[in-house]
């Protein structure tokens, strides 16, 4: 991370964002569609990279966590009409809510204990949607945040408009938390993250900081779900599941763990690996079998293989060390 | 009255089936420091390589022994292909404590995906020859079944013979040492690392039996074992998480408590549930009944 004024990161954003929907012109549906999820996945990762690979925690129920973002991005629209960029903020805030609660919990776990309740979360949490009326059981509830305005132009695409909005988001988030982390609350979380009695000696009081770290990223992981719900046109348990939850930790070992912009890296491999399985799978002659299955085993074998040849990610920042 | 004596005997049949799970979790955990996820993963191939055997030999009571073994050699081959080299590499780096927990998720989407390839993701059927009816005493029908029964007993004789190997014999020795004090052990001779590769295969055995015996009661699919690895895994905190005992009574505690949750608040709380006992044990508790004290630091 070069040190580079939040100005000059607003200005660089700013730059890559109008390259991005200058493009997001040029291709079909389909890309833009991938264009927004990739977006999306970036934003979820980094939720995941802010909290292990800068606080060192881990969570293998993040998933949940973007349900409660997108639960709560819905239920704001549905029961009380909220304009959608508000829905999305209040996505936000429900998961920097549930985080908080399952960080307090989280700072006096470490490493097999958190990683195993933050797992059962992941298993539970999705269910409870069947059980409260509000939440639209199994079938879940429509999200619907409206085609684009008319002032930006005109054949405007649904999907290329997704696009627009994710790409808007995961820009803002991303230089959010360029900045934060060169505040003194990131060295903090690199201060506990590379060693906690160290940290303690220094004054740094660990268990607030595991604390926010948890909630900051819940707030992320919460947007990132709000917009997910946007993409699906909807929120529904099955949308959360597990896999999603390993997905991600997936798609931020791939990025590296401690790499915020890796985040992207990550997220496009996480989203190239079922287009490229498909084109595989085609030529294997294509049974439902392979084309389900393909995607998760070419992910894992790279998440086995990342992990075995580089713990650490596979791009070690060195100033850490 | 009846049916709370009822719950029980149903809450000890799950239960015998955490406790091997989470048996499966505590023998890993105490040989490698490892909370191994993928245990879920070599549970469904090996109950999977149960079924296809079922499926040629037609025999249940066969095929039980196959799912066995092997869980004990799928787990073994997990240990020596990554799990040993993996920890050789990370140890001493920031990531120590994470890249295991990494890495065994790796290996369920791997196992979970090859399943898939394999046998399709459709639910499928492996049943075993005992009713699932519950008894009949008298005029009065219990929900406690011969499956029950059997699930029961065979937990129970398989917690016998470990319990015997680990107690009485030198490789029980051997196995106790190689996780207590690993440099030590070495230095009087026990090559700690095939020692560890053996306590991988019993978990792997332990975890095996537990998916082949509670498959009968549900279907099979790649990912049919998750709710079974997340309860293993608070069966195992309950008991301690180092405690072989522990682990034991802490499936029977959960499958009981389990079995009162569903019996008196209903079955849509289910996958909640797990969490919910899991937090209130990590609150009250956190040591686990038969845990030393200090903290849960990894």
């Amino acid at each position: 991370m070069k040190r580079k004024s939040p100005a000059a990161r607003f200005l660089i954003s700013l730059g890559i964002g109008a390259i991005l929907l200058f493009a997001s012109g040029h291709v079909d549906e389909l890309r833009a569609y991938q264009g927004a999820q990739v977006a999306i996945y970036a934003i979820a990762i980094a939720s995941i990279v802010l909290l292990t690979g800068f606080s060192g925690q881990i969570s293998l129920g993040h998933g949940a966590l973007l349900a409660v973002g997108g639960y709560a991005a819905v239920i704001a629209q549905i029961h009380w009409h909220l304009p959608y960029p508000l829905t999305f903020l209040i996505g936000g805030i429900a998961g920097a809510l549930a985080g908080y609660v399952l960080g307090i919990a989280a700072a006096r776990l470490r490493g097999p204990y958190l990683a195993g309740t933050t797992l059962a979360l992941a298993v539970g949490l999705p269910s409870l949607a069947n059980q409260f009326h509000i939440l639209g059981g199994e079938q879940g509830l429509p999200f619907d945040v409206g085609t684009a305005p008319t002032w930006i132009g005109k054949d405007f695409t649904q999907y290329r408009w997704f696009f627009w909005v994710a790409v808007t988001a995961a820009l803002a988030i991303f230089w959010l938390l360029r900045n934060l982390l060169s505040t003194r609350y990131g060295r903090r979380w690199r201060a506990v993250r590379a060693n906690p009695t160290a940290a303690a000696l220094a004054g740094i009081d660990i268990a607030k900081a595991k604390v926010l770290a948890f909630t900051l990223s819940s707030a992320v992981a919460g947007l990132s779900g709000a917009l997910f719900a946007m993409l699906l046109g909807l929120v529904a348990p099955l949308a959360f599941t597990l896999t999603l939850s390993f997905t991600l930790v997936t798609g931020a070992v791939l990025a590296g763990v401690s790499n915020l912009g890796g985040s992207i890296v990550g997220a496009l491999v996480l989203v190239a690996i079922p287009e490229l399985s498909n084109v595989v799978a085609t030529h294997l002659g294509g049974s439902d079998r392979v084309t389900a299955n393909l995607p998760g085993v070419v992910t894992s074998v790279l998440l086995i293989v990342t992990v075995l040849l580089a713990p650490n990610g596979p791009r070690i920042p060195r100033r850490h060390k | 009255m009846a049916t709370f004596f009822n719950t029980i005997l149903v809450g000890i049949s799950s239960g015998s089936i955490y406790a091997l799970m989470s048996l499966s979790l505590v023998l890993v955990w105490r040989s490698t420091r490892v909370v191994n996820f993928a245990a879920a993963g070599q549970a469904v191939l090996s109950t999977y390589l149960g079924y296809e055997a079922m499926s040629r030999l037609h025999n249940y009571w066969l095929s039980l022994p196959i799912a066995v073994i092997a869980g004990a050699l799928i787990s073994a081959l997990v240990e020596s292909c990554v799990m040993r080299p993996l920890a050789k590499r990370s140890k001493g780096t920031a990531v120590e404590s994470i890249a295991p927990v990494i890495a065994t998720l790796g290996i369920l989407g791997l196992i979970r995906g090859v399943v898939g390839l394999i046998w399709g993701n459709t639910f499928l059927q492996y049943t075993s020859p005992l009713s699932s009816k519950g008894f009949t005493i008298g005029h009065t029908t219990i929900p406690f079944s011969p499956l029950n029964a059997a699930i029961v007993i065979g937990a129970a004789i398989v917690l016998a013979i470990f319990a015997a190997i680990f107690r009485f014999t030198r490789l029980g020795l051997a196995l106790r040492a190689a996780s207590f004090q690993p440099e030590i052990s070495r230095l009087s001779g026990i090559r700690v690392d095939r020692i560890r590769t053996i306590g991988w295969a019993f978990a792997g055995a332990a975890g095996a039996l537990a998916g082949a015996l509670v498959t009968p009661t549900a279907y099979l699919s790649p990912n049919s074992l998750d709710l079974l690895l997340v309860s293993g895994f608070v069966a195992a905190v309950i008991g301690g998480l180092e405690s072989l005992i522990g682990a034991v009574v802490g499936g029977l505690v959960l499958g009981v408590g389990f079995a009162f949750i569903l019996q008196y608040i209903g079955t849509q709380v289910t996958f909640s549930a797990a969490f919910i006992i899991l937090i209130i044990v990590l609150f009250i508790r956190p040591q686990g009944i038969f845990g030393r004290g200090g903290s849960r630091e990894a």
